[in-house]
């Protein structure tokens, strides 16, 4: 049996819980909104046995051969916001969250992805040095609390950007002359600098040994985010080089994601850079325009 | 240059300290990371430098370092706006991540992607560990349903606590219930780790596992200090 946790009409679980349908094999869906209604019972020791019952569901641990973990904080969850903080209701889901999350690390079933392994990515520059290993460039960065060593790094690169550390995701913006006159409220908290690197972006999408590429022409510093800046984007589907391709692959093994999000830019002078590696890809945005079948791989993945 | 990473609540972490002056250790906060002078270059051509206790230093003068905190929490940013607390605990939790990843010196216990020391594991993953290299446990479980309270654990009578830095080890059991600790310990990938048994001797069960000892043996902290001088000279 194959679980699914998360919520229904999130894009890439729909996507994946239709291919497995499509699959015939059995498949059951933990609606992550029925989290107030769901109880969890687990039995550790040199083995992890256990049991999740909803409203509508019994689901025998022992019996999973294969999880896709797509959830969100079920503390932002309406009803449980609604609770608010410190009610049964938000330890309730805190509770289900960490049970789950446990049961998903020691479980011996196929699990995309253990948590563990996608907790590279709650850390930027940890992860660089992972991606640098691999013989990908990674951009020349500082972090620091001190403007004088902004203002260093951004008179020796030119064009600069700046971005979260962590996972909280963060829209990558270039430093600009307005920047300038709050730069000193940077010795607060650390703060990332990165040299901006010309050229074309790439989002390669690892599903076990195979590899979806896809080319992205955009001039936004942020495709994600190109529609603010009026910038259209065009996704395209391409091959990548062999030793590329088989850097990525290797890449997300040796951290331990049999699926993950790759994303890299192709310089002019011709140099692979790469910037992340997502644990958790919302493949479909990629999908869509491109056509790539990166659903049925994943539920191929999860059915062998 | 000895560094202590931990809470600016942590009283322990503050005797250590005191107790190291004479090899300059110092305190590193989270209030350390709120003051200009910390530069930390990712291609190593550039001399990165920090802020301990107050106080700006080149990272070359950091000669080693204990970690006692498993991440930045937002009830201590005090000094930050409320709104902004939460995103400033995780940008401080994921740079020191980097920044102990990176330092050239012994780190004891080194930080992983979950925990700036050692790994995050929760109860139900120690039991597991230890039941994979052999020590004997009681099943462990877990209920979660709307309204009930979390289960208490096994009580045991007079459990014991040994503690293992290396392949040294510390605490009143057999030498077989030690090595099994140093399985566990090697199991995490740590390098300090005190492990409760249910009892001293041979065949005693597996009670619970803490990444951060007591410091209440004063041969514990000399041994940690050797430990880091030793561990300094050896390998980098």
């Amino acid at each position: 049996m194959i679980l699914l946790w998360g919520l229904p009409l999130d894009g890439p679980l729909a996507a994946v819980h239709e291919a497995l349908k499509r699959l015939e094999v059995p498949v059951v869906l933990l609606d992550q909104r029925e989290v107030l209604r769901t109880d969890i019972e687990l039995v550790v020791s040199s083995k992890i046995e256990g049991v999740v019952r909803t409203c509508d569901l019994t689901i025998d641990l022992s019996r999973v051969t294969a999880v896709y973990l797509r959830p969100y904080d079920s503390t932002r969850l309406p009803n449980v916001r609604t609770a608010g903080s410190g009610s049964s209701a938000w330890y309730h889901a805190l509770r289900v969250d960490d049970a789950l999350w446990g049961w998903a690390e020691l479980t011996p079933a196929v699990v995309v992805n253990r948590p563990t392994a996608m907790a590279s990515n709650n850390s930027k520059p940890y992860q660089s040095g992972q991606i640098r290993s691999f013989g990908f460039r990674i951009p020349d960065t500082l972090i620091t609390t001190d403007p004088s060593a902004a203002r260093e790094f951004w008179a020796t690169y030119g064009t600069v950007v700046y971005k979260s550390i962590s996972s909280v995701r963060s829209i990558v913006a270039r430093l600009t002359p307005e920047h300038m006159a709050r730069l000193d409220t940077i010795a607060g908290c650390p703060t990332q600098f990165q040299q901006y690197v010309p050229g074309n972006d790439y989002r390669v999408h690892i599903v076990g040994n195979a590899v979806f590429a896809c080319e992205i022409v955009s001039a936004a510093d942020d495709y994600r985010y190109a529609g603010r800046q009026g910038a259209p984007v065009e996704i395209r589907s391409c091959e990548l080089p062999n030793d590329c391709a088989e850097r990525c692959r290797a890449l997300a093994a040796a951290i331990g994601l049999s699926v993950a999000g790759v994303d890299l830019r192709y310089t002019p002078d011709g140099a692979w850079y790469c910037f992340e590696v997502n644990p958790s890809p919302g493949f479909t945005y990629y999908q869509e325009a491109s056509k790539q079948p990166i659903n049925e791989a994943i539920a191929r993945l999860l059915a062998q | 240059m000895l560094v202590v990473v931990a809470s600016r609540h942590d009283e322990p972490a503050k005797a250590l300290v005191t107790r190291w002056a004479a090899h300059d250790a110092r305190l590193l906060t989270c209030e350390d990371l709120s003051v200009a002078g910390w530069r930390h270059y990712s291609d190593g051509r550039r001399p990165s430098r920090a802020v301990i206790s107050g106080r700006e230093v080149g990272v070359e003068e950091i000669s080693g370092v204990l970690t006692r905190l498993p991440c930045v929490v937002e009830h201590e940013l005090t000094h930050i706006i409320p709104v902004d607390r939460a995103y400033v605990a995780a940008e401080m939790t994921a740079f020191l991540t980097a920044w102990l990843t990176g330092l050239r010196c012994p780190v004891v216990n080194r930080p992983t992607p979950t925990c700036l020391s050692g790994p995050n594991w929760r109860p139900e993953q120690w039991v597991y560990a230890a039941a994979q290299v052999g020590i004997p446990v009681h099943p462990l479980h877990r209920r979660v349903s709307l309204g009930s309270q979390p289960g208490s654990a096994v009580s045991h009578s007079k459990p014991v606590t040994v503690t293992v830095l290396g392949d040294r080890w510390f605490g009143s059991v057999a030498p077989e219930v030690a090595i099994q600790a140093r399985r566990l310990a090697d199991a995490a990938k740590v390098e300090l780790l005190a492990v409760r048994f249910s009892g001293p001797d041979p065949g005693c069960s597996f009670v619970s596992a803490n990444i951060w000892p007591e410091f209440g043996s004063d041969d514990l902290l000399d041994a940690l200090l050797a430990y880091l001088n030793e561990k300094r000279r050896t390998t980098y």
